[in-house]
């Protein structure tokens, strides 16, 4: 008998249509879900936070941020999630539980987190604007600049939000993950908010 | 120009002549300019009627050109945008505006229910509670009713709103309320030495009370250093300038509620955007420049149209170049009233007279009654003659007692002002008397909080300006921002000097509180009747609780009860101020929330796919589930879930159990910890193996219940109930992290990460068999009942497959990745084609676990111990767990505790009905004899008759039995056996064959 074909569907598939919704004119918000990445939350052992964080630093180059930050490093962001504890996000296939797994062997448990989330990518002129409808973090650049990350709710949707790199225009980027089966009802909520801004929707394989 | 507007002034105001607009007010058509209120439109058209009164249906006009507006209330907008009570002196006015008086019937002109007027003398206060007493039963029936036609305002739409509202978060390190002299000067000082900075206005215009005064600023006049100013806060980054904007509560933490009327000056809103939105600001500080308002004097007649506060009559003068009248006198008891005068000479008006209250007039304004050839008065006002029409004549009783008459249109009050003190005492702080100005500033204000400006108490201009950059400073250099705020703008500071004067006697009604038709002689009565604090004398009197919160009466209504009893007005006090301070809709507080949007939802991983089949969803929580899936010519659900069980029962079936709650449990002591939450053990539980667990709650009663497998030393994947999955999450943390933390564990919920499904019935192998590799070992040796394990799927795919049913079939459930979770349904579908599988839904899997005896959410309802569920056997006596100290309790052990029983009725054609109570068979049913209730009910199609489960008295004690089932909210009674709660496959042979 033949196999069985295994098919991925992201929780926006249904919700995301690309193209340009709301008001007319240039478009002031930017909703992009990236679909294809890896995610792994690590929780630190009992007394073995230090530990953990120089793991991560052996194995990234940067140690795992030990307050809300998201940090960059060549193939993952780390981000915070908690006290102790950080999710690690990197391209499909780039960052495995497997892999992970020997980095923190006896220092932290690992729990997979890449089909929990959606990762939705905010940015454009009217970004903070259309996030100050939902989110009840202040998000002016001197209070939330780049890296910086929070677990939060939106439209009591609990989300881990952070500041990723600039786009190249400059325009501030907000990444947030949703968990999944709240996704498609807070891309409905966001795209509500965005409309009077105009909105451009996308979806990208891959992470910036 | 359409309309005759035959009071606009022929120059001057700030609207834009050049934009003409029309509008209607009770079907007919005026005109008025951009920049005009439906208030000031009114006066310039020589509107003086706008309604009627709540409870006398007096004439009423407008008095007040702010939103502290009793009377001028109308029905705004039509149909399903139709608005209730909106203040005409700040709704703007819109091209096809539409307004409608209230209150009125059938026209504003001929009101017949004016005749109420001829009654007034049993509608004092407390009439409702005097006079509509006998008999009791008629209060709710007739009297209410029927009052409530007579008296009320406006009408709502009736219909759902078509707009839509959002709200939003907002925050700033200064936030200031009121864009007068003070806030410009606040939000400009702090701007500048570096401070976020959100101005909120209410008016469209910024400048406050410099629109209708003017005056010079800075050697600037007024409008020109508002320009100014506004031009420097506008080239500042971090200010935000919110108009139409009203600061309306003070909530904790330095949080502000504020609603945005974005789009009320439009006919309908813009595509995408919302009418109104409320903001929350966060801020470190808040100065209130909110300005003063004018109050009136009471006097007979004060409530005829035509009277009008002065400085309401100096902005319609002078802000919308609208006379009020042709002839103006001034009734005053301070000095600012004579600037009405003023403006009333500029604008070329006539002035008929003043009437002071005080003997010492200035000789400034003694020289222009001269210049004016008017008199000035030393006296009060003792009555108005006029009605519909407006004022005709005045009556003034001269200091010394003799009298005197003038002959004018319109009547300007001002009794002095009332520094707005709401805000301020939001967090219930009393604000403190000031004899100097005769009136309540703040005191106590909310950490964070400041006056500044005539909110303080500070009257004069420079006054506003100086208290307004010292309150701006302070509270930017207090945020950390030490830029330099320049040097504080000058003006002169005005002569205010005021003999305060509240009441003056006379025949005829004379009105405290215009909007609630409460009169003087009201207040007195309720004194006389002993409803002397000013908490009671709001209640008795309705003093203060109409829409407008009592703004123009509160202190005119303690100043008469204070004299009446003999107090000091400080010592009768104020009543509590809350927010919010002006009124909010609802629909801005729901915001998005309605409707589809209520709250989140939450959506499986095959919910297209079910929804693709035609499935029937139910809301459970906040989830989409798939309730059962009708076929073509299935006549109701009945038919459909009866056939999806039978299905099940004779072949195989999947349904989604990926709502369930799913946590990973990681560390050493991972048993050890589930050993402390779980009555059974779990540390004994061996790899590869799941077991059911029970938790309890700390006080012993039955909390969660759940499958919880363990897929390596250090790792239990734990499974709670859909209902309770994210309480149970946080019960663990707190366990976790506060009751064990020696213990080394670790949790993380991946309730999302997992699609799972329940595939049941006594094909359920043979569909497996296709689906999972070849090489996995499926057979009862081999995946033995209670197994969990990682298997391979034909496709190259990793799934966990756990042997457990709650169903009573043979079963197993399989989950993967949520994100193959849509894969696995449609391959489920195809592997099991061949098996006659069918998908089946919450409710299918509802029977089956009542027919199997199970407990659910229904019997787990925080009243149920372990033992009432016929689970007490599971309670471990080797070791300690949360609630077991405290289910050892007497009356959670006693014998006669209503435990989990099969119900089935006699007569098998009977449907039995959950919540039907249970009484023994020949007794009264009624709360001595009874004896539990139906907890849960289904159609067995296996037993081919309803059956149920019930909590009921020593239930498994009297199987057999024969009861009443009492229902009375059914009218229904009938005889019903006790019996085992097993229906189906009491030795469960088919789940582990």
């Amino acid at each position: 008998m033949a196999d069985f074909s295994w098919y991925i569907r992201s929780p926006l598939e249904r919700a995301l249509v690309a193209g340009r919704y709301g008001a007319p004119g240039e478009a002031g918000v930017s909703l992009t879900e990236i679909r294809n990445f890896d995610l792994v939350q690590v929780m630190a052992r009992r007394g073995k936070a230090a530990e953990t964080v120089n793991a991560a630093k052996a194995r990234f180059g940067v140690g795992a941020p030990e307050t809300p930050e998201a940090v960059d490093t060549t193939d993952a962001t780390l981000i915070w999630s908690g006290p102790d504890q950080f999710l690690v996000l990197s391209r499909g296939g780039g960052q495995r539980m497997e892999t992970l797994a020997r980095v923190f062997a006896g220092l932290a448990s690992l729990s997979d987190q890449s089909h929990a989330r959606a990762l939705i990518s905010v940015s454009g002129d009217k970004a903070r604007t259309m996030l100050a409808k939902v989110s009840s973090i202040d998000l002016h650049p001197e209070m939330f600049p780049v890296g910086t990350a929070a677990a939060t709710s939106i439209d009591h949707t609990s989300v881990t939000l952070w500041r990723g790199k600039n786009r190249q225009d400059g325009q501030a980027v907000f990444n947030l993950l949703v968990f999944a089966t709240f996704a498609e009802s807070l891309w409905h909520t966001m795209l509500d908010s965005a409309a009077e801004y105009g909105v451009t929707i996308a979806h990208s394989e891959e992470l910036a | 120009m359409r309309g005759n507007q035959a009071n606009r002034l022929a120059a001057g105001g700030l609207i834009d002549r050049s934009t003409p607009l029309s509008f209607r007010f009770d079907g007919k058509t005026l005109s008025g300019f951009q920049g005009d209120t439906l208030a000031s439109a009114l006066v310039a058209n020589g509107v003086k009627l706008v309604g009627r009164s709540f409870k006398y249906h007096r004439p009423r006009g407008i008095l007040t050109a702010g939103s502290e507006e009793p009377n001028a209330l109308v029905e705004l907008r039509s149909g399903a945008r139709r608005e209730p009570n909106t203040k005409a002196t700040t709704a703007e006015l819109y091209e096809g505006l539409e307004a409608a008086s209230q209150n009125r019937w059938p026209s504003l002109d001929f009101d017949v229910m004016a005749v109420n007027r001829l009654f007034a003398p049993i509608f004092v206060a407390g009439f409702y509670y005097k006079t509509f007493m006998w008999p009791a039963k008629f209060w709710e029936a007739i009297y209410e009713p029927a009052i409530r036609r007579a008296a009320g305002l406006g009408r709502a739409a009736g219909i759902p709103d078509p707009d839509r509202y959002d709200k939003a978060w907002a925050h700033c390190d200064v936030a200031v309320a009121g864009s007068g002299p003070a806030g410009l000067a606040a939000a400009l000082a702090a701007a500048r030495c570096g401070a976020r900075v959100i101005l909120c206005e209410e008016d469209f215009v910024l400048g406050g009370r410099l629109l209708g005064d003017g005056g010079t600023i800075d050697g600037l006049p007024a409008a020109e250093w508002i320009a100014r100013t506004l031009d420097e806060l506008a080239a500042m980054p971090d200010v935000r300038i919110m108009t139409r904007t009203t600061l309306f509560g003070v909530y904790d933490g330095g949080t502000y509620g504020a609603i945005e009327r974005v789009n009320d000056h439009l006919p309908v809103p813009p595509e995408h955007q919302v009418r109104q939105r409320l903001w929350r600001i966060v801020a470190k500080h808040c100065i209130v420049a909110a300005g003063a308002i004018e109050r009136p004097i009471v006097f007979a007649g004060n409530d005829t149209p035509g009277v009008m506060m002065a400085s309401a009559m100096r902005s319609y003068i002078n802000r919308y170049a609208a006379a009020p009248a042709r002839r103006i006198a001034l009734f005053t008891n301070n000095e600012d009233g004579w600037r009405t005068v003023e403006a009333a000479i500029a604008a070329g008006l006539q002035v008929a007279a003043v009437i002071d209250g005080r003997p010492d007039v200035s000789p400034a304004h003694r020289s222009l009654a001269g210049k004016g050839g008017f008199p000035v008065l030393n006296g009060s006002v003792s009555g108005v003659d006029g009605g519909k029409n407006g004022v005709r004549k005045i009556s003034v009783s001269l200091t010394g007692g003799a009298r005197a008459e003038v002959e004018a249109d319109g009547l300007a009050v001002s009794g002095g002002w009332n520094p707005a003190v709401g805000l301020t005492s939001h967090h219930r702080g009393r604000p403190k008397w000031r004899d100097d100005i005769a009136a309540f500033v703040p005191d106590g204000a909310p950490p964070g909080m400041v006056a500044a400006g005539a909110a303080n108490g500070a009257f004069g201009l420079g006054a506003c300006l100086r208290e307004g950059f010292e309150a701006g400073v302070a509270a930017a250099r207090d945020a950390g921002r030490s830029g330099s705020p320049g040097s504080a703008a000058i003006a002169d500071d005005e002569a205010f000097s005021l003999t305060p004067l509240w009441h003056v006697a006379g025949k005829g009604k004379a009105f405290v509180d215009q909007q609630h038709d409460v009169t003087a002689s009201d207040v007195e009565l309720a004194q006389r009747e002993g409803f002397e604090s000013v908490e009671h004398l709001k209640r008795y009197t309705t003093l203060g609780m109409a829409t407008d919160q009592g703004k123009t009466s509160n202190v005119a209504g303690l100043a008469i009860m204070a004299a009446v009893s003999g107090k000091s007005i400080p010592e009768t006090g104020t009543t509590i101020y809350r927010p919010p301070y002006v009124p909010v809709a609802i629909g801005a507080f729901a915001g998005p929330h309605r409707d589809e949007n209520f709250h989140a939802t939450r959506l499986t991983p095959s919910h297209h796919w079910a929804a693709e089949q035609g499935a029937v969803f139910v809301d459970t929580g906040l989830w989409k589930r798939a309730q059962w899936y009708p076929l073509p010519g299935e006549k109701d659900w009945l038919e459909s879930v009866t056939r999806e069980v039978k299905a099940v029962r004779s072949g195989v079936g999947f349904c989604d159990v990926s709502t369930l709650g799913k946590i990973d449990v990681h560390g050493p002591d991972a048993g050890a910890f589930l050993d402390r939450v779980y009555i059974n053990a779990f540390s004994s539980l061996a790899v590869g193996k799941a077991r059911y667990g029970l938790m309890l709650r700390e006080d012993g009663v039955v909390y969660d219940d759940g499958t919880t497998s363990r897929l390596a030393e250090d790792h239990y994947f734990l499974t709670t109930t859909t209902a309770k999955a994210g309480l149970v999450m946080q019960h663990l943390e707190f366990c976790r992290q506060v009751l064990f933390p020696e213990l080394d564990v670790q949790l993380t919920s991946v309730s999302d990460q997992w699609a799972q499904f329940s595939i049941a019935g006594p094909k359920t192998r043979d569909l497996l068999k296709e689906i999972v590799d070849p090489a996995e070992d499926l057979s009862n040796e081999g995946f033995p009942f209670m197994g969990a394990r990682e298997v391979k799927l034909r496709g190259d795919l990793k799934a966990r497959l756990f042997r457990i049913s709650f169903s009573g079939e043979m079963a197993f459930e399989i989950s993967v990745p949520a994100r193959y979770g849509e894969a696995l349904v449609r391959n489920l579908l195809i592997a099991g084609k061949p098996f006659g599988v069918t998908p089946y839904g919450t409710e299918a899997l509802g029977v089956m676990r009542i027919e199997k005896g199970h407990v659910a959410g229904p019997e787990l309802n925080g009243t149920t111990t372990a033992a009432d569920l016929g689970l007490g056997k599971m309670m471990s006596t080797k070791k300690d767990f949360i609630g077991r100290v405290m289910a050892g309790r007497e009356a959670l052990v006693a014998p006669n505790r209503q435990v989990v029983v099969g119900i089935k009725p006699t007569d098998k054609a009977r449907r039995l009905r959950s919540g039907a109570h249970i009484v023994p068979k020949g007794e009264t049913p009624g709360p001595d004899n009874d004896q539990g209730y139906v907890t849960s009910v289904c159609f067995s199609p296996v037993l081919d008759q309803w059956i149920g489960l019930g909590l009921v008295e020593r239930g498994r004690a009297r199987i057999g039995e024969i009861v009443r089932a009492h229902d009375p909210l059914r009218g229904e009674e009938y005889d019903v056996e006790l019996c085992n709660s097993v229906f189906y496959d009491p030795d469960g042979g088919r789940q582990r064959g």
